[in-house]
């Protein structure tokens, strides 16, 4: 019963969040793969896909955060997303990138399987179902019955 | 526009903060001369002046209101530099009072910094300067009427054109102040001292008793202030100064009716021009003499050869900088470039190296400021120390001019002002009578001293006091518990090294100032963190040294690469201590395992870097690795590692910001560098590595 409340309490939440920008145009979402699933980015927040880049390991850290990299003189940590989502490491592909990101005036980098591409999303995202990962903030269907999930940048980066 | 709000803020602070500094210097010195010079009065003037102007601009109501009192209480010095001839008593007054004032807009400009709601209580401040003035008013040399405006106006209201005072002179220059700016008649005398200035005295002014009347401000509200002026040539010069005087709302040159009756000009001074003024004159660097009550024909433009920089920017130069001289080495060693025989190339190169070489020099330059800021504030804290507890003391100050890393002199300032108020407190005799039984100058002295050394600047405080009684020192650890081994195996320097120990303070009492025993360790705990160290001598009866030994700038470290497994680190040279290799035998296990080995007569424990961080490498065994014996604060440990590699001098960068949740600073980390082939390495904080390797045992 509480469940059913708080679901519905975060739908209509959702709907406010979500009708300025959403409604007026369609906003722009970066698609990669991660273990099978495709995600969203809003493209905002994407700075840009490196793919070679060497990591130094860092100690005594969560094992989701791979290391550092040195990018052009900045330091930017970089976060493998399967082991964010306890899913198991992939192997080393060439397929594999890194996006970074900028939150906040932030700076991260997330490691990804596949980047695929930018789409225009106008459907309308839905909040998922599950709290199973908080910063998927919402899905979403595209024409081709792909379903995209939707990241929060600020609750990847906040969240621990 | 809030963006703009903000800076012109930021301008604000900076320029009070400037201001009220130079203040206090000023003040500080006029207190030694017991008397204040006519360039010092009239740059307190001008401080007062600037500030009241800004901080009105700004709407910061109680500040400007106070300023303005001490403008004021500063205009009738200037006026009749009475100070001399004040008692010592009432010149003591002035003095707190003055500096009382200061602290009062420095606390309030740091709340306005703070965002903190400003406090309006001003009025005991105008009182105490009211009574002040009142009192001087009762010393027998002086003539100042006291500034209290009482209304009483025999003269009505008068059309202006059809109603001139009466005068002989060809010209009538009528001025009308702004709206409530006050204390008219005295805004009167600065033009009249201005007008001097240019024409000479070949002018009269109605009302002709300004400076010693106040009730003609009422008239000069009223029918404005005349000058009267018989030749022509002056007028113009005259209109020259009227224009940039200040709080002038407008003014009209009028030819006498009772010789013709013409209006030559009107003119009309914007607020807004006024209000630039004051702003041009907050802008100006510190040498600027200008003021907009001074001789405007004085009023020379200044040439800036001083901007301010936001720190920030600076940082980023600096980090731009470090990736050049990366980049540049990255490209001159280009293994793509072996074996090539390029001699347009290599020429070009050690040009590039040259410039950049340069480039990083001027830009570490930047960065550096003189200590002479920090130095100088301690005058103040001897000043009121001596006050405070009756000692007389005197502080010498030797190459205040030394520069270090804007960081590390905000960071030194803390630590210096303890050290000072230590020195003050616990080193100058109590009593005169044991200064001169011991053949001492009854004034005590305390000498900051600044120079430089190679990368470090040194900086020292000497105290002629008493010096540190060792066996005091050791009776006070040993009820503290401070002790580690038997008494008599203290040599003197690891005693006078109890002292920078948590929780020691050798006064009996807690005093105001010092004695609340968390101030040495704290002291050297400062010292450290922007890499400095910190060390003590003494002599019983002659007196203490401290002595701060200071890394020029935090950015760059000297540091030792070593490799473990394929990660590098690099240590910090000033940590390292030796670093050796061991045979197996040399290892020694404690009960629970740990490893422990013995350097120089003790035993130190060993921290194998690859265990504590879970680096996987093939060097395990003792024989195969290196020891790096390090040692930060009273830590000292062995870090086991594989390989050095060698010695360099790094540019710091600190982690990432989203890395800091993970308290990564704690895992003994303290920041990381771009190592030349731009790979990183993760620079270590010993004595943070001390407690995580604690911790994991």
């Amino acid at each position: 019963m509480t469940n059913e409340l708080y679901a519905e309490k975060n739908i209509n939440e959702f709907d406010i969040d979500t009708l300025g920008t959403s409604n007026d145009n369609s906003k722009k979402y970066l698609t990669f793969i991660s273990d099978g699933l495709v995600f969203g980015i809003p493209i905002d927040n994407v700075i840009e896909i490196i793919t070679n880049h060497t990591v130094t390991m860092l100690p005594r850290v969560p094992d989701y955060v791979q290391g550092i990299i040195n990018l052009r003189g900045q330091i930017i940590p970089i976060i493998d997303i399967r082991l964010r989502m306890n899913k198991p490491a992939a192997e080393p592909s060439s397929s594999s990138c890194v996006i970074i990101l900028e939150v906040d005036s932030i700076a991260i980098g997330i490691l990804v399987d596949v980047v695929l591409q930018v789409f225009d999303i106008e459907n309308k995202v839905t909040p998922p179902p599950s709290k199973s990962q908080e910063f998927i903030s919402g899905m979403t269907t595209l024409a081709d019955g792909t379903v995209i999930f939707c990241m929060d940048c600020k609750l990847l980066v906040n969240s621990k | 526009m809030n963006n703009g709000m903000e800076s012109m803020l930021d301008m604000f602070l900076f320029e009070t903060n400037t201001l009220l500094e130079q203040l206090e210097e000023i003040m500080l010195e006029s207190e030694k001369e017991k008397s204040f010079s006519t360039d010092s009065i009239n740059e307190i003037f001008r401080i007062m002046h600037t500030i009241k102007g800004s901080s009105a601009m700004m709407e910061f109501d109680s500040l400007a209101k106070l300023a303005h009192r001490i403008e004021d209480l500063f205009f009738i010095f200037r006026e009749n530099n009475c100070v001399e001839s004040f008692s010592e008593e009432l010149r003591t007054e002035l003095f707190n009072l003055m500096f009382r004032s200061n602290d009062f807009m420095r606390s309030q400009t740091e709340k306005i910094e703070n965002n903190e709601v400003l406090s309006d209580n001003i009025d005991q401040f105008i009182t105490d300067i009211n009574t002040f003035i009142e009192k001087m008013k009762g010393n027998p040399v002086e003539t100042v009427e006291p500034i209290v405006e009482t209304p009483i106006s025999d003269l009505k209201p008068k059309d202006i054109n059809t109603d001139l005072p009466e005068s002989d002179a060809a010209y009538l220059i009528q001025i009308f102040f702004d709206d409530g700016c006050g204390m008219e008649h005295l805004r009167a005398f600065m033009i009249k001292t201005a007008v001097k200035e240019v024409i000479g005295e070949d002018f009269t002014c109605i009302p002709a008793d300004i400076e010693e009347n106040s009730e003609t401000c009422n008239y000069i509200i009223d029918h404005g202030f005349f000058l009267c002026i018989q030749k022509e040539e002056f007028v113009e010069k005259v209109v020259q100064v009227l224009k940039e005087a200040l709080n002038v709302a407008s003014f009209e040159v009028i030819l006498n009716p009772n010789v013709k009756k013409a209006t030559i000009k009107t003119e009309k001074i914007e607020e807004t021009e006024v209000k630039e003024e004051i702003l041009q004159n907050t802008s100006s660097g510190d040498n600027a003499q200008k003021a907009g009550s001074k001789a405007p024909n004085h009023q020379t433009q200044t040439k800036q050869s001083i901007i301010s920089v936001n720190l920030s920017k600076l940082d980023s130069l600096m980090a731009i900088v470090g990736e050049i001289v990366i980049t540049e080495s990255m490209v001159t060693a280009s293994p793509e470039l072996k074996g090539l025989k390029l001699d347009n190339f290599t020429k070009s190169a050690r040009q590039l190296r040259k410039l950049t070489d340069e480039l990083q020099d001027i830009t570490m330059s930047i960065r550096m400021i003189p200590v002479s800021g920090v130095f100088n504030k301690m005058n103040r804290i001897v000043r009121d120390m001596c006050q405070k507890t009756n000692k007389d003391v005197r502080l010498t100050i030797i190459g205040e001019n030394t520069e270090l890393d804007k960081t590390i002199v905000d960071s030194i300032n803390d630590p210096l002002m303890h050290i000072v108020r230590n020195a003050m407190d616990h080193g100058i005799e109590e009593d005169v009578q044991d200064r001169i039984n011991l053949g001492k100058d009854t004034q005590g002295e305390i000498i900051l001293e600044a120079q430089h050394t190679g990368s470090d600047v040194i900086i020292t405080i000497t105290d002629d006091g008493t010096g540190v009684d060792t066996t005091k020192v050791l009776a006070k650890a040993k009820k503290n518990g401070l002790l580690t081994k038997p008494e008599s195996e203290y040599s003197k320097r690891e005693i006078l090294n109890l002292l920078l120990a948590p929780g020691f303070s050798t006064n009996e009492v807690v005093t105001e100032y010092s004695g609340r025993g968390v101030g040495m360790d704290v002291v050297k705990q400062n010292i450290e963190k922007v890499g400095g160290v910190i060390s003590i001598s003494s002599e019983l009866g002659e007196g203490t040294c401290i002595s701060l030994k200071i890394p020029l700038t935090m950015a760059i470290v000297d540091g030792m690469d070593v490799a473990v497994g394929n990660s590098i680190f690099t240590i910090p040279i000033t940590h390292i201590r030796q670093s050796f290799k061991v045979s197996k035998e040399d290892v020694i296990l404690d009960s629970m395992g740990n490893e422990i080995v013995e350097r120089m007569g003790n035993f130190y424990p060993i921290v194998r870097l690859h265990n504590l961080y879970n680096i996987s490498t093939q060097v395990v065994d003792v024989e195969d690795g290196i020891f790096v014996w390090v040692e930060s604060s009273d830590k000292s440990y062995c870090l086991f590692v594989d390989d050095l590699i060698g010695k360099q001098q790094v540019v710091v960068k600190p982690l990432p910001a989203y890395l800091n949740s993970f308290n990564i600073k704690d895992a003994g980390i303290a920041g990381c560098t771009i190592l030349g082939d731009g790979n990183i390495s993760i620079i270590l904080d010993i004595l943070n590595l001390h407690a995580a390797s604690m911790y994991a045992f």
